[in-house]
């Protein structure tokens, strides 16, 4: 049973390293999908959008964990 | 199968696995040392045969998803997955936290081991086993999920797989004539590269299964590694400044 407690657990921390990141990253990824999808915008801007946000969310979590942890 | 696609893939499943396989084999390692290779093996040997086991039955699921969905949902995991690694492989460049150090690990390991088998005297074996199949297992779930995103999007599977299957040959060849933690590995390095392949296969089966064209198709991949390339670069110098700041 502890084994398996162990094997969910890291199954979760595979996918949700930093808990901000994720639910930033799903939120790109989710308004991606309704602008490509709902709306007359050209999906390849909608995927643009999503591939910067993915970027600027990269280097803002580094950035604000190498600020947390010094303060 | 075009090479635009199936070198960064299977270049991303043998990378992950020499990762997670030197993880797995400094534990088992650690095992062996203190209890002989009989726990070790057994350990070894179930954790592969419940990986076999959960490959057997997830499988043919695969490929019952239809194409789109599945980019979509392997997409989505690929970037969650791959931006940890890059975060982590950025913070470790940047020295804001401690590299991973499987010296360090295979003592702990096995100072953890021993007082563990001093409570427990009865079962000495069964808990040194357990703990090689554990490792083993949680190890090999993270390779078997990086073969199936990376492979599984295009038919690459098998391509992947052997990717995954050459870097446990070469984790274990090089360890069966060492008999020591493979600690010069450059641990960070791999996983910094793999957190950009992966952080970039992540957007390009998201953003197919969304039903987006990527301009110049599978090439799009090549300007996704770059530009996660840059970033994670980026990442960790600001990183750096930051903690130099905090020391001035």
């Amino acid at each position: 049973m502890t084994v398996l407690k162990e094997v969910v657990a890291e199954l979760i921390t595979m996918f949700v390293a930093e808990r901000r990141l994720t639910i930033a990253v799903l939120g790109v990824v989710t308004v991606a999908g309704c602008l490509a999808n709902f709306t007359d915008l050209d999906p390849l801007v909608a995927g643009t959008m999503m591939l910067l946000g993915c970027l600027i969310l990269l280097i803002e979590s580094v950035w604000r964990s190498a600020k947390a942890s010094t303060t | 199968m075009t090479w635009s696609i199936a070198a960064p893939a299977v270049t991303a499943a043998f990378l992950a696995s020499i990762v997670e396989v030197v993880e797995a084999f400094t534990i088992v390692l650690a095992v062996a040392t203190l209890r002989g290779w009989r726990p070790a093996a057994w350990g070894t040997t179930a954790g592969l045969a419940l990986l076999a086991g959960i490959i057997l039955l997830l499988g043919p699921l695969l490929d019952r998803v239809p194409i789109h969905s599945l980019q979509l949902a392997i997409g989505i995991l690929l970037l969650l997955f791959g931006m940890g690694w890059l975060r982590k492989a950025s913070l470790r460049a940047a020295g804001i936290i401690p590299l991973h150090d499987e010296d360090a690990i295979f003592a702990a390991e096995t100072a953890q081991l021993g007082q563990r088998t001093r409570h427990q005297q009865s079962n000495l074996d069964w808990v040194a086993g357990i703990t090689a199949l554990k490792a083993v297992l949680l190890e090999g779930l993270e390779v078997v999920f990086i073969v199936i995103a990376v492979g599984a999007g295009r038919g690459l599977l098998l391509p992947a797989s052997l990717g995954a299957l050459a870097a446990c040959a070469l984790v274990l060849a090089a360890g069966a004539m060492l008999h020591r933690p493979l600690s010069r590995v450059p641990e960070n390095t791999l996983k910094f590269g793999v957190g950009v392949m992966l952080s970039a296969f992540g957007v390009f089966w998201t953003g197919e299964g969304l039903g987006i064209a990527w301009p110049g198709q599978d090439l799009a991949l090549l300007l996704f590694v770059a530009l996660f390339l840059a970033a994670g670069l980026v990442g960790a110098s600001l990183a750096r400044r930051v903690s130099v700041e905090v020391v001035q």
